[in-house]
């Protein structure tokens, strides 16, 4: 399969998988080779640790779209399109949602002031997640690029990512809201209203153990954060049409480990589930070995004799039996790996590709070697899973 | 050259001291750098040397200790070696402890949670899964001598920790109040260890660094963290062992003996990221440590904590027959 062309029909491109696996080099290095293909890329990273910074050898990268200069890329490569790259900055997008969706200006200060959101902002676990797609939303409103690349937090809980924005707006649902302000919209006075029926009971429990500052300024917040409802609802709606677009693509990645394979296998069932468009699988940090003999070969022997002739005796046996112990390592390695990417291909059997790309030595924190590992993901004809 | 492994003048010794003394052991590190087989490794260790422990995962679909123990571990702990109990911190049992500790009947808990309202508002209010997973913590050192905690990923981490210090502002009275004071007192104690997964590589190593600042600058630990360097190789090759090695290097060779001089290369890359790692940890962060090998290509999860434990347990003067796994 051509995976050329498989770009060049996308226009979004979700990378999912667990962490460590090269999630956020895969997503740089696909915006890199859409930039050469003469595509406008955006990566968009979500990982608080700066990871895609360091591997675009950007010292600082902020939670605004920053252009990357992609020079003389070496090799003949010419970068035709634009490679640009932002990180999340969560509390940024929140903000600036609440702005957009409040009705005034009044309601949204009273809602960037409350203590509740404020916590939320920076606390709400799986907010990152959901500013996430937040952000992407407005990427693709922005119009500026053709290409998005979405490198995904290394979640263990599959794709909450795709939930946060659910649970806002089911939470915001009236009757969630309705049941918790009731109290409130009567205008009783904490303690002292007069309330019927067990959610009354429960109520106050919840007060009991939460503390009625708490459950005071939550029901504030909510007053204002309800009001939101409609607005939550619809950015919602959109971004689940965005996500399940003909020209949206989902990738799972991995490296070929057991547990990182598993979690691949996983995630193509999730997105299975949910109706949303698999791309197929990339295998990262593949070892190779061509030699599948155990023994040193004679013409390395002979070399390492005239090479080593100035060292001290036993010099050349050690390197030639620290040779040896390195490639046998490397051949089990080797076939370990290709167990583990046969077997999530069968797995995978008829979703999309399954492509297998071989570590590259040094790490992968510049242009080039970005490009190299672009190369051996688009230029290497992939398999079907 | 200073060699990792050894010691420098310019970082602090590990204290092993201090993870075999521990009552709560967080261990937590980038994705992919194996917290999870470290984890289960430390629990082995420490029950190795007669204390009962619990090993927990936080709140995991897809309990990674699953893949080490050969079944998905559930809220109740399960013994499955000697010492050695396994559990998963999931969230709607942790929930019903957690009410628990705070309303002391059974029935009013039942009551509570029966009502769907209810456990969407405990779902949305922020820093209510990491209060409820850190108090189940808590209450597991009642039962046990030792907690190991297979934390998420650093960042995630941290920010579960910090939780102990944020909601202090978010929750002004109440005993959802008085249970944060205690969780940031149980993190502050000088028995519970952090301890933060590395690999060689230059990524990671930042990483590491960032998060151990981090936690340092939020002052939300009382022991001092030990960092595990994984999949690390220590030097192995005199000067001229070296020199000949990239003499090979530089030559054009044929399949096979290319093959063996790459594979030489791959080692030896391994080795000089050691020795940075071991560098760049002592200069920016102080930090000395536990050097840990790579398992033997194709070693399972199972074999791979074993392997672990065996160097850790070296490390701490533990003889290897004491922490096999069968």
């Amino acid at each position: 399969m051509d995976l050329k062309a498989w770009l060049a029909d996308t226009r979004l491109v979700v990378c999912v998988g667990s962490g460590g696996v090269g999630k956020t080099t895969s997503a740089a290095a696909i915006g890199l080779y859409a930039a050469t293909m003469g595509r406008k890329a955006m990566v968009l990273t979500i990982d608080p640790a700066k990871r895609l910074a360091n591997s675009l050898g950007l010292e600082t990268m902020g939670g605004e779209p920053t252009r990357i200069d992609l020079g003389p890329l070496g090799d003949g490569v010419a970068a035709d399109g634009e490679l640009w790259a932002m990180m999340l900055d969560s509390r940024g997008t929140f903000d600036d949602l609440i702005g957009r969706i409040a009705p005034d200006e009044a309601a949204r200060d009273r809602i960037l002031a409350n203590h509740v959101y404020r916590h939320m902002a920076d606390a709400f676990a799986g907010s990152q997640d959901y500013m996430a797609t937040e952000k992407l939303y407005d990427l693709v409103q922005d119009g500026r690029w053709d290409l998005i690349v979405l490198d995904t937090p290394p979640v263990k809980n599959a794709l909450d990512f795709l939930e946060s924005p659910g649970r806002v707006v089911r939470f915001l649902d009236e009757k969630v809201l309705g049941w918790l302000l009731a109290p409130y919209d009567r205008q009783a006075v904490w303690g002292s209203r007069i309330m019927q029926g067990t959610s009354t009971i429960v109520f106050r429990l919840l007060g009991m153990v939460f503390g009625k500052e708490f459950l005071d300024d939550l029901a504030t917040f909510l007053q204002d954060f309800g009001g939101l409802y409609d607005g939550f609802r619809a950015r919602h709606a959109a971004v689940v049409a965005l996500l399940r677009a003909d020209t949206t693509q989902f990738l799972a990645v991995c490296a070929p480990t057991t547990s990182s394979t598993d979690v691949a296998r996983f995630f193509l069932e999730e997105l299975e589930a949910r109706d949303l468009p698999r791309a197929g699988i990339l295998v990262n940090q593949v070892h190779r070995t061509a030699f599948d003999e155990v023994g040193v070969p004679d013409d390395l022997r002979a070399v390492a004799q005239r090479v080593a002739a100035d060292m001290p005796e036993g010099t050349i046996d050690r390197v030639l039996g620290r040779l040896q112990r390195a490639h046998v390592r490397l051949r089990a390695l080797a076939a370990t790996e290709q167990a583990q990417a046969a077997s999530v291909g069968q797995a995978a059997h008829g979703v999309g590709f399954l492509q297998q790309v071989p570590r590259i030595r040094g790490e992968v924190h510049d242009l080039s070697s970005l490009l190299k590992v672009g190369q051996a993901i688009f230029e290497v004809d992939a398999p079907q899973a | 050259m200073k060699r990792a492994g050894q010691g420098r003048p310019d970082a602090d010794v590990p204290d092993l001291q201090g993870l075999r003394d521990a009552r709560l052991v967080m261990v937590t590190g980038k994705g992919g750098t194996g917290k999870s087989t470290s984890a289960s490794a430390i629990a082995r260790l420490l029950a190795s040397q007669g204390r009962r422990v619990c090993l927990a995962e936080l709140d995991s679909q897809r309990a990674a200790l699953t893949a080490v123990f050969g079944h998905e571990p559930t809220f109740s702990p399960e013994e499955v070696l000697p010492n050695l109990w396994v559990m998963n911190i999931t969230w709607p049992e942790s929930l019903v402890a957690w009410l628990r500790t705070m309303i002391p009947v059974g029935r009013i808990v039942k009551a509570i949670l029966a009502n769907d309202t209810v456990r969407q508002f405990l779902d949305f209010v922020p820093g209510s899964r990491e209060v409820v997973g850190l108090t189940v913590m808590q209450e597991l050192q009642r039962r046990f001598d030792v907690v190991v905690v297979d934390m998420p990923a650093s960042g995630h981490a941290f920010s579960t920790l910090d939780i102990t210090r944020s909601a202090l502002g978010l929750f002004r009275g109440g005993p959802v109040r008085a249970r944060v004071e205690a969780l940031r007192d149980m993190l502050r104690d000088d028995h519970t260890r952090l301890v933060v997964v590395a690999l060689p590589e230059d990524m990671v190593v930042n990483e590491t660094v960032e998060t151990l600042e981090r936690f340092r600058d939020a002052q939300l630990l009382g022991g001092r963290p030990l960092v595990l360097l994984n999949r690390a190789l220590p030097p192995s090759l005199t000067t001229p062992e070296r020199i000949v090695m990239d003499r090979l290097g530089a030559l054009s060779m044929g399949e096979a003996a290319g093959d063996l001089i790459a594979a030489g290369q791959w080692d030896l890359e391994r080795e000089a990221a050691t020795e940075d790692a071991v560098v760049r940890l002592a200069e920016a962060a102080r930090v000395q440590p536990v050097v840990v090998s790579p398992a033997p290509a194709g070693a399972d999860p199972a074999r791979t904590a074993e392997h672990i434990a065996a160097q850790l347990g070296r490390a701490m003067g533990v003889g290897r027959e004491e922490v096999a796994w069968t």
